[in-house]
């Protein structure tokens, strides 16, 4: 009898309970404490960004994405960084920075640094930092940038000498702004192994426009403004940022939509955004966007390519430039991406330095329409008999769900002038990284997201004999002037090499890119300052933010 | 009819149905981690995933080779399989964390909403289903075993954006998703001895804000979850209900003139909410499944989300360990809700 009462007692409780949460949450609604009265809650006045990015790690030794990135722009001092606005890099808690021989980087910090935990920051975290990147050398981390880092000596407290394999290395100083370089105390962090986030975020070791008061992994993160960053940008605007983590691009998009957050940056489908775009109560912020999206020749396996029964340069480079004049970059920018990405004409995207237009000066309309009459006459005066059967190669998981539409209209692009056969397959990613570099694939789709935001990010990579394509691409004078940029103090000089490097390479075709990612931000209508940095250096500073 | 004889002498005390439901733990534990390990390794993994559009051929089979992903396959399975004997379950390859502490951090939001789902289903089954049995074959207890099935029938991420579209976009009562606002959840986290159990840490403060705010992220994700349960128990209770209602005993107080709902209440009640006690057990596994997409429909963040979350970056040693933690919860809860049944009801040990 007793048990019979205490079940039915029990079954009291739990319908009281559920009854009370139901009251409590018909009471709450959707009130958020954060800005039913503006005081409310613990956020005070402060910004709400929202974010489907990913940390993967605070520590820079053990992450290597954009999630973790977007965090250590905020927090951790840069040696050298990229004022707003700019895609070039300066000193920024250093004092100065230069060439002091040329395998020697010699590097002077302010004088009197320290992180928001009150640590000392001197030259010896700044060796620290960079000798444990090497010694951890992470599989997920960025230690690979450090290729021509011999040794990092301390000097004095104030001075480093960065010793370099390579004589004039120009792309130093913006691996010292990469996400391998943020400088890290060497009293919380591990010097032989990936220091756990939460301990980081714990002890305070940040020295960057803001630190990090609270951290809860990939839900929230607080940041208050860290009044003693020395570097080159600007205080913070507003004194507390909070980072709201969303898993769903439709849930981020509703929630700025709801004023849930003030800023929604990174990253919301082409259809959200087009949608948002009619919303009043929203602005839609766009910028420059490093990431790119080209097609690849394998000049073996291509049509007419070295390998093949009917092998011949001529004819293979001919289906190439047919191939080139053909693609309407704005009606894939337009129709498949409502504008979030942008036609791209040259091999490195617009906005950083040395970026010319090759392709469309040589392919096309020259506006940057297609031409058939053009292709026609390329394949034609190449003695191509047409249509050329192309096996085009896409993966449909890995560069976002509109790779689908983007590879069916290329195809329809392709086919619309009856000079090409487009044979269109997909493969899941896994097995497309391993077989793109098997010579499996004639001709396929890549994107890339710099390292760094310089014009050599986007060369060295591709063009260079022994590069990540494994495409057989091999020209001598593409090889010397991509290496004699990389070293060539002169910034005039330089450019002008780069340029060289992307008329060279549009002639002969290697690769051609299409599309160039825009950065796209969304912020409430009362929100300043995401303009100020939506720029080249593809790093989104909070600091910017305010209202 | 010796065998039959055998497994009933064996069954048939406490010890011994105690000591078999104790042992299939084991091979339920193993089968699924097996499953898992080798269906895992069909789908690739995360290196290629992750890094496999900027490395050459020869740097992506050195990575693959540190990360040892070259051995054969057998030797990374007996591997594993050693690891979890000593209780080791490994860390995550993409954010480098230990399984254990992926559990504690997530395990408590997941025990969370399974708790918030279990209330829905009592509140909702038990007493629907006793109005279904009362009113058996009138046209309010067929509305009742319809809405039973569709609860049981509508996949819980579908029903978890039915009610986000109504609830929150369209009526805007409740939040869209989340465990709670980002101010509340730093609040709750930061407050000393966290439970990670957001409503127990919010009654502790004592702050109706907070204490609201849970509250009110909780409702629809505990609905889309609960009902999915709520529909069985709807059916189970009407049915037993029902059972009991015609046997002897109820006939005879109900010729002495008992009342409908006295004899519902007074005899038929108890013994028909015995089964339930069992299924109950049974219903964990299937909350704790309908946890990973509820979780994700709500971004509620728990070992469901951080499961689906892991799988979408091939983190195989993240899922393997996650998913054989979960094993084990399962298989211990049955175990010990069929040591409780057999308690209750010495008739289960048959």
């Amino acid at each position: 009898m007793a048990t019979a009462s205490f079940r039915r007692r029990g079954l009291s409780v739990v319908g009281t309970a559920a009854a009370l949460a139901l009251v409590l949450a018909a009471c709450a609604e959707t009130e958020d404490p954060n800005t039913d009265d503006g005081t409310g809650g613990d956020t005070g006045a402060g910004i709400t960004v929202g974010t489907t990015d990913v940390i993967i790690a605070l520590d820079p030794a053990g992450s290597y994405d954009n999630g973790s990135w977007a965090v250590m722009n905020q927090v951790y001092p840069f040696l050298m960084n990229s004022p707003y606005g700019s895609p070039d890099v300066e000193p920024d808690i250093a004092e100065s920075a230069e060439f002091t021989a040329p395998t020697e980087y010699t590097v002077v910090l302010k004088p009197d640094l320290t992180f928001a935990n009150g640590h000392a920051l001197t030259a010896s975290d700044v060796k620290f930092t960079f000798d444990r990147q090497v010694a951890i050398n992470d599989p997920q981390g960025p230690a690979s940038l450090l290729y021509n880092l011999e040794s990092t000596e301390v000097v004095d407290e104030t001075t480093v000498v960065f010793h370099l394999l390579s004589e004039n290395d120009q792309i130093f100083p913006q691996i010292l702004a990469s996400p391998v370089a943020p400088i890290v105390d060497e009293e919380v962090f591990s010097a032989t192994e990936v220091t756990p986030s939460a301990d980081i975020a714990e002890a305070e070791a940040f020295a960057g426009q803001y630190s990090i008061s609270d951290y809860v992994e990939n839900e929230v993160i607080r940041y208050t403004a860290f009044a003693d960053y020395a570097g080159v940008l600007p205080p913070a605007v507003t004194e507390e940022i909070t980072v709201q983590y969303f898993a769903e691009e439709t849930s981020l998009k509703l929630a700025v939509q709801e004023g849930d957050v003030d800023v929604a940056f990174r990253s919301m489908s082409p259809t959200d955004i087009g949608d948002l775009r009619t919303d009043d109560s929203v602005v839609v912020h766009d910028g420059p966007g490093g990431e790119i999206r080209y097609i690849v020749f394998n000049f073996n396996t291509q049509p007419f390519g070295a390998t093949t029964a009917e092998a011949d340069p001529a004819m293979a480079l001919a289906v190439r430039q047919a191939v080139a004049h053909l693609i309407d970059r704005n009606a894939l920018s337009e129709e498949i991406y409502q504008g979030t990405y942008t036609p791209l004409y040259s091999y490195i995207p617009e906005g950083l330095t040395g970026a010319n237009t090759a392709l469309q000066d040589l392919y096309g309309d020259g506006e940057g329409g297609p031409d058939a009459d053009a292709a026609a006459a390329v394949l034609a005066d190449a003695g191509v008999t047409t249509p050329v059967t192309l096996n085009l190669q896409y993966s449909p998981d890995h560069y976002g769900a509109s790779s689908d539409e983007e590879y069916a209209m290329i195809e329809a692009q392709l086919e619309a002038t009856g000079l090409f056969d487009v044979q269109l397959n997909s493969t899941l990613w896994d097995a497309y990284s391993a077989e793109r570099t098997q010579d499996l694939y004639p001709a396929y789709q890549l994107g890339w997201f710099p390292d760094y935001s310089d014009a050599d990010n986007y060369l060295s990579p591709f063009f260079l004999t022994e590069n990540f394509l494994g495409n057989h691409y091999d020209n001598q004078e593409v090889n010397d002037l991509i290496l004699a940029q990389a070293t060539t103090v002169d910034e005039a000089e330089r450019t002008a090499l780069i340029e060289q490097v992307q008329d060279l390479v549009a002639a002969d075709l290697s690769t051609v890119p299409y599309l160039q990612g825009a950065q796209v931000a969304v912020a409430a209508a009362d929100i300043t300052g995401v303009t100020d940095t939506l720029d080249a250096s593809f790093k989104f500073r909070y600091a910017a933010l305010g209202r | 009819m010796g065998s039959t004889a055998a497994v009933r002498s064996k069954g048939s005390g406490l010890g011994g149905y105690i000591l078999t439901r104790f042992l299939l733990i084991i091979p339920t534990v193993f089968i699924l981690v097996t499953l898992v390990f080798f269906l895992m390794r069909v789908v690739g993994d995360p290196i290629t995933a992750s890094v496999g559009d900027r490395l050459t051929a020869a740097q992506l089979a050195e990575r693959l080779a540190d990360a040892g992903f070259d051995r054969p396959l057998h030797v990374q399975y007996f591997e594993y399989l050693g690891q979890i004997f000593t209780g080791n379950f490994g860390r995550t390859l993409t954010d480098n964390r230990a399984i254990s502490e992926i559990l504690v951090t997530y395990g408590t939001a997941t025990l969370e909403l399974a708790i918030y789902a279990l209330i829905v289903a009592l509140a909702v089954g038990i007493p629907f289903g006793m109005l279904a049995a009362q009113l058996r074959d009138r046209w309010p207890d067929a509305v009742l075993r319809v809405m039973a099935i569709l609860f049981y029938a509508t996949p819980v991420f579908f029903a978890g954006l039915l009610l986000k579209l109504v609830f929150s976009v369209w009526l805007g009562w409740f939040p869209l998703s989340g465990r709670a606002t980002s101010s509340t959840q730093l609040t709750l986290s930061g407050i000393s001895g966290s439970s990670g159990i957001n409503m127990l840490d919010a009654l502790r403060t004592g702050r109706m804000d907070l204490i609201g705010d849970v509250a009110a992220h909780a409702v629809l994700p505990a609905m889309a979850l609960g009902l999915l349960t709520a529909g069985v128990f709807l059916r189970l209770v009407r049915t037993n209900l029902i059972g009991t209602l015609g046997r002897d005993y109820v006939d005879a107080a109900r010729s002495r003139g008992v009342s409908k709902s006295r004899l519902v209440r007074k005899h038929a009640y108890r013994p028909a909410l015995i089964p339930i006690i069992t299924v109950m057990g049974m219903q964990i596994a299937l909350l704790l499944g309908g946890a990973i997409l509820t979780e994700s429909t709500f971004e509620w963040r728990g070992l469901g989300f951080q499961l689906a979350q892991y799988l979408g970056a091939r983190d195989f040693v993240a899922v393997q360990g996650i998913v054989a933690m979960l094993a084990v919860i399962v298989a211990v809860t049955n175990f010990i809700v069929d040591v409780a049944a057999a308690l209750i009801d010495p008739r289960v040990r048959y």
